[in-house]
């Protein structure tokens, strides 16, 4: 029977070395270790190319190689014939190698000499089984079962602020997982900022990594999903490294400091990039390969009922008023800085962006005409704020907002008041003070 | 004649040490192949050395070196990596004595043993008695004319020592 390399994904994780052995033009052979054989498709593996080594040199001068797999549990060997095809330096295969190979670097105690030069691309000619008389090892849990239960526990949402959180809690039902963010890409295309969390002390809502950066910034640029299965010494690989501007305020990340496992999942609507997810584990190996595919799927959904969710129209009433309690007690100082947009109460920050643009809004309108109910429509079309095309945006910055406000001065709130509704809810006095710059 | 090289105590130690071990040739085909060797046992005088692996697993390796391959035994050490490359011209088959099936299953439990205490998978020193067993054996015998420093790394490929 013909063994499909997909039934080999397990032997293609690192977990253990692979051999690869290749022949000079003259006949002599050459064996290496391979510190990853990487799954491309079910046609084709890469190989990661660290050193100008002997393998390297007899692939390039003869192109023909066997790697030698091992099944993790089992030991069971199998052997794959391959001819080499080309070498990528760059794209999301070359990124994806490279994150992972920081695992598998920090895994085998290799860190500081493992660097990927290359993926070398080769076809599969041919699978061999060296121990067909050998039990393989035990299936891992049904990935597809974990999904559907994830999405069972999701069930249908009516609004996104819903929809954040309970994407990352049906993952905790559905994967076991206990750690993950949810972040959304912003209307510049070069940051994303967190939306939610699950399992952290402090949440990290507003949190931002700028596009590249880290596994979350490397699945986003990449659009791929990106999975290290061993805790990684290598900064550039933790959940993210970098704001976009370092100097500005920021919140830091809520991330796990030591994960053993990671994995970044763009949400994909078509072909556009509407955020990412990010899980970790403590535990080595968390994520299988099919976990990867099963979660996915579920980015992809996830995406769609963004999308979906977003284009909703408000509602047409207007909220029913009712009196609004006075604020009491001293005044919050509330100070804007016009060039990031940024918001400090109390000398204290809060937001920047558009959260914080369309906060300095609410707030100015409010103390000039007493209004307090707003809609979002008005928003869109508000020439102050710098609001992108897609509707969705708009959503997810007024739930951060919401959200920021709730962890970080409840005295100042938004309160839902229907579809595309909201009510500006204040317990203080408000001081409204726009820094000039250089101030 | 060019002279025959000798293995350092040390290399010797090494190879006699806990190893995980393949072999590779080039069938007459052209096609690279590779197959785990399971211990090796370095002749009192340093120059030959006899390296035992399956005939079952290893069809492929055995044909190609019946057809006159060069063979290259590859032996690196879990724990730290340490690896060296021996490269021959040729390889003999040779008798299995009680002696080589001992080293052989030496071999695969302290292999085994070793990938346990680096955390692996618990279990693993009967699993690979099971995988590797010692009734199948064969032996090769070979002569190295050339040892290189495999250790992973931008050395990778230095020459200890040569014919």
């Amino acid at each position: 029977m013909k063994i499909l390399l997909e039934s080999l994904r397990p032997c293609l994780d690192g977990a253990i070395p692979a051999v690869v052995a290749t022949a000079s033009p003259d006949g002599t052979p050459n064996v290496a270790y391979a510190s990853q054989v990487h799954y491309v498709d079910p046609e084709h593996v890469a190989l990661s190319f660290q050193f100008f080594s002997k393998t390297r040199e007899n692939v390039l001068a003869h192109p023909y190689a066997q790697v030698q797999v091992i099944e993790p549990k089992s030991f069971r060997h199998f052997r794959l014939k391959l001819h080499y095809l080309r070498t990528e330096t760059s794209g999301p295969l070359f990124e994806y190698m490279k994150a992972q190979l920081a695992g598998i670097a920090a895994r085998t105690g290799m860190a500081k000499v493992f660097a990927l030069r290359g993926a070398d691309v080769y076809r599969v000619l041919d699978i061999e089984n060296v121990d067909p008389r050998l039990q393989p090892a035990p299936a891992p849990p049904d990935a597809l079962l974990k999904l559907r239960g994830t999405l069972d526990h999701l069930g249908a949402c009516d609004d996104l602020a819903g929809l954040a959180d309970r994407a990352l809690a049906a993952l905790g039902r559905g994967f076991g997982i206990r750690h993950a963010l949810l972040t959304m890409l912003d209307e510049s295309g070069g940051t994303l900022y967190t939306l939610a969390s699950l399992g952290y002390p402090a949440s990290g809502v507003g949190a931002e990594v700028a596009l590249g950066e880290g596994l979350i910034g490397v699945a986003a640029r990449e659009a791929i999903p990106v999975r290290i299965n061993h805790h990684t010494g290598d900064y550039t690989y933790h959940a993210a490294l970098h704001v976009a501007d370092p100097a500005s305020p920021r919140i830091p990340l809520p991330v796990l400091a030591n994960p053993h496992s990671q994995i970044a999942v763009p949400l994909m609507h078509g072909t556009r990039l509407v955020g990412v997810f990010y899980a970790e584990s403590e535990q080595n190996a968390f994520f299988s390969h099919a976990d990867e595919d099963a979660l996915v799927v579920y980015g992809r959904h996830l995406a769609a009922l963004i999308v979906q969710l977003a284009a909703l129209p408000d509602d047409a009433e207007p909220a029913l008023a009712v009196p609004a309690p006075q604020p009491s007690g001293a005044p919050l100082a509330v100070r804007y800085f016009a060039h990031d947009h940024s918001v400090f109460i109390d000398n204290d920050y809060l937001i920047k962006g558009v959260a914080g643009s369309i906060l300095w809004t609410l707030l100015n309108e409010h103390a000039a005409s007493g209004r307090r109910d707003f809609c979002n429509r008005e928003l869109r079309r508000d020439p102050r704020l710098p609001l992108p095309d897609f509707g969705d945006n708009l959503e997810t910055r007024l739930i951060l907002l919401q959200r920021r406000l709730a962890e970080r001065c409840p005295q100042i709130a938004l309160a839902k008041t229907g579809r595309g509704r909201f009510r500006l809810e204040l317990a203080r006095p408000l001081r409204l003070n726009a820094a000039q710059p250089g101030s | 004649m060019p002279m025959p090289l000798i293995l350092t105590p040390e290399q010797v130690a090494f190879l006699h040490g806990t190893l995980s071990m393949n072999i590779g040739a080039v069938g007459r085909d052209g096609w690279p192949c590779v197959c785990r060797a399971q211990g090796c046992v370095v002749a009192r005088d340093r120059r030959a050395l006899t390296v035992l692996l399956s005939a079952s697993r290893g069809r492929a390796v055995l044909e190609a070196l019946d057809a006159g391959s060069a063979i290259t035994l590859v032996a690196s050490r879990p724990a730290t990596h340490a690896t060296l490359q021996l490269k021959a011209s040729h390889a003999t088959r040779a008798g299995v004595s009680a002696a080589h099936r001992a080293a052989s299953a030496r071999c695969v439990a302290a292999f085994g043993a070793e990938l346990e205490e680096l955390g692996y998978a618990q279990g693993l020193k009967s699993t690979l008695a099971k995988v590797l067993p010692t009734d199948d054996l064969v032996a090769l015998r070979l002569m190295p004319e050339i040892v290189f420093d495999q250790t992973p790394g931008p050395d990778a490929g230095r020459v200890l020592a040569h014919t």
